[in-house]
């Protein structure tokens, strides 16, 4: 192995990175908050007593996750290109529609393992359904799928690289260009990768500093056996 | 070399990080004899009997299962496992093994017999504990008797020296634990060396030939079976004695 | 059938036949890799252990894209040889895929109760043979819906490979429309390919964890 390290080609383009770098937690940021308001009203559907509800819903979740997000990307930014939308709005449907269907899934677990009876007691105090979710179901089922959550926001920051397909400058699409004129290779690929890696860190200790949410402990006692 | 204890306990302290939870215990087991451990919860009786196959480590004192120490460095512990059998409070099958299979698994693999002859001993061992016509059926499709069973019948495939019995009917229905302690007196009686932890003191009175009562880590009265229910000498042992008689 | 599909049906079936390929072989190397990654953590053998640790750590929290980049540009630039679109794509896959699969398999490898370990000790199997017997086996069982999960994430994944050349299904519609410019009817066709595919690998995730299941 005789490659010469350099990474002062990288360290030159640092606006350039700070840039995309700032893309990508625009787009995850804001694709983000809307996968989690379709996750939880397509998610409340699937958990609903409804069965038309709970067809459509499941009918949602199946078709949005199953189709690839790069072709989520290109039918927003290729098949409706008479839409004129941006780059960036299509970058955000695309990553909101397929993640809101991970988080739909997620969501109906959560609320499938709070008790049957929490309802019926909220209803039974006056509450109406709508406040019976708002004050009793969610919140326990949020506290059972905090960490569930976190790994789908990880993966929704790591998701939104495709999105330089589309010609969002974000880091990986930054990077791309970065390589182009300096030719450092190694060097600017391992540095996007520490970064998403910080990124995706951080994410998930956010998401962990919810109230309520749950912490991963106890390690094998095989290995001590 | 007949006489010397099977298993021999001196001073044995265990503590899990700053909390004791065994205090100097001492007591020998001689072949044939069947000992039952009780006392509260809490008390360390399974801790104690997990010593001395080495499933769990301790810190200081000795214990020596036909004259090897169980936690010096250079003892195999598999092979010294191998010959002292143990059952559990929750039978632990093997979940993916035929029954069968759950009996022949260390009779293969650590005596190195052959599959055939493993698979007969199984079977000769599933007649005895009256489940022959079980050796097919997995373990959820068994009653907690009949896993419990299985869980003995495992344990004597290896021709063990001595059987540890650790709250062996405590998971099981009051219907179910009969034939469980049918099994383990019939063992008793064919002369098999035991160590029971149990509460199930209408069993101790039968079978036992001593009882040992344990309490916040020590081991408070150790004495005839006969003596310890007619006229236990600790004031905690008769106390626990009247709470686990009366109901 | 529409025209633009019909007309260039034999190359977008040559493309379909790429992704299922890719995904197979991915499927095989990176369960392997997999388990070892997974039972080396799990068992904390020295040096292994620690280095699938990072590896691990390090490829969950690297995009795919990013993975394969590494494996078509960087890489060979690192080590000095020339990389295949078809060959980076799937070390990248299986390097990526195999981490999420370790991370699976250790969690199923955990998930054996230690009383159940230690009553498989007390018959004096030694620690090896518990881990073939016991643990293994069981874990292989359990871990079957969440690596299934993993799969079908992989075969949606291989559309990525399209990025760097590969001329797999969504490679090849991409191909097509820049010649025959139909996007919604290539993209939408592509999609509920991969729709179907898709689901007829989670069936057989489904069929495999039912036969397989031990019930507790």
């Amino acid at each position: 192995m005789n490659y010469r390290f350099d990474f002062g080609p990288i360290w030159d383009a640092r606006d350039l990175i700070g840039s995309g770098l700032l893309m990508t937690v625009a787009v995850s940021l804001v694709s983000l908050a809307f996968s989690v308001a379709i996750g939880f009203v397509v998610g409340t559907f699937s958990a609903s007593g409804s069965r038309p509800a709970r067809i459509v819903a499941g009918f949602f979740v199946e078709t949005m996750r199953n189709i690839p997000l790069l072709i989520h990307m290109y039918i927003w930014y290729m098949a409706l290109a008479f839409l004129r939308l941006p780059a960036f709005a299509c970058a955000v449907l695309g990553l909101s529609l397929y993640s809101g269907a991970y988080v739909a899934e997620v969501v109906r677990a959560g609320i499938g393992s709070v008790r049957r009876g929490q309802m019926q007691a909220a209803l039974a105090t006056g509450l109406t359904r709508v406040q019976a979710f708002r004050y009793v179901i969610y919140p326990q089922a949020l506290r059972i799928i905090s960490p569930s959550l976190a790994s789908l926001f990880s993966q929704l920051i790591k998701d939104s690289s495709l999105a330089s397909v589309i010609a969002v400058a974000e880091l990986t699409y930054e990077a791309g260009a970065i390589d182009g004129q300096t030719f450092r290779t190694f060097e600017v690929y391992i540095t996007i990768s520490v970064l998403y890696l910080i990124l995706v860190t951080i994410a998930s200790q956010a998401v962990m500093l919810m109230p309520g949410a749950r912490n991963e402990t106890a390690s094998s006692r095989f290995a001590d056996a | 070399m007949s006489d010397a204890p099977t298993i021999q306990i001196r001073d044995l302290h265990k503590s899990y990080g700053v909390t004791p939870v065994l205090r100097g215990c001492s007591m020998n087991v001689s072949r044939g004899e069947v000992v039952v451990v009780c006392g509260p919860s809490g008390s360390g009786k399974s801790t104690l009997i997990k010593c001395v196959n080495g499933l769990e480590p301790y810190q200081s004192g000795s214990i020596k299962v036909e004259g090897i120490e169980v936690g010096a460095k250079e003892t195999n512990l598999p092979q010294l496992r191998a010959r002292i059998g143990m059952v559990f409070q929750h039978f632990e099958l093997y979940p993916h093994m035929s029954v069968l299979d759950n009996i022949a698994l260390a009779q293969v693999h650590v005596l190195k017999r052959p599959r055939r002859e493993a698979n007969e001993r199984a079977q000769q061992l599933l007649a005895r504990v009256g489940l022959a016509d079980k050796h097919a059926a997995m373990p959820v499709d068994l009653s907690g008797g009949q896993q419990q069973r299985v869980a003995i019948a495992r344990a004597l495939a290896l021709d063990p020296q001595a059987i540890l019995f650790d709250e062996p009917t405590s998971a099981l229905d009051p219907e179910m634990i009969h034939e469980v302690l049918q099994v383990m007196s019939e063992l008793a009686k064919d002369g098999m060396t035991m160590v029971v932890v149990s509460h199930e003191m209408g069993f101790a009175r039968r079978v036992a030939d001593r009882v040992v009562f344990m309490d916040a880590g020590k081991i408070v009265e150790d004495a005839s079976s006969g003596e310890f229910f007619s006229t236990p000498r600790t004031p905690r042992a008769a106390e626990f004695l009247s709470k686990i008689l009366s109901h | 059938m529409p025209d633009v599909i019909l007309k260039n049906l034999p190359f977008l079936l040559k493309g379909l036949w790429t992704t299922v390929e890719l995904t197979l072989w991915t499927i095989i190397f990176g369960t392997i890799l997999g388990a070892v990654l997974g039972t080396a953590r799990f068992v904390r053998i020295p040096v292994l252990g620690v280095l699938s640790t990072v590896f691990v750590e390090f490829i969950r929290g690297t995009p795919l894209l990013v993975v394969l980049l590494m494996t078509y540009f960087a890489l060979p630039a690192l080590l000095g040889y020339k990389a295949s679109a078809y060959g980076a794509a799937l070390l990248g896959f299986v390097l990526f895929i195999g981490a999420y699969i370790a991370e699976d398999f250790r969690s199923g490898l955990r998930s054996v109760r230690p009383s159940l370990i230690q009553a498989a000790l007390a018959t004096g199997l030694t620690r090896w043979q518990v881990l073939r017997f016991i643990i293994v086996p069981q874990a292989i069982r359990s871990t079957i819906p969440s690596v299934f999960n993993q799969y079908v994430r992989l075969l949606k994944f291989t559309s990525v490979a399209s990025i760097i050349g590969v001329t797999e299904l969504t490679g090849a519609a991409l191909l097509v429309n820049a010649r025959d410019f139909h996007p919604v009817t290539l993209l939408a066709t592509v999609a509920v390919t991969y729709l179907v595919l898709c689901y007829a690998l989670s069936l057989v995730g489904r069929a495999l964890y039912a036969r397989l299941v031990v019930k507790t």
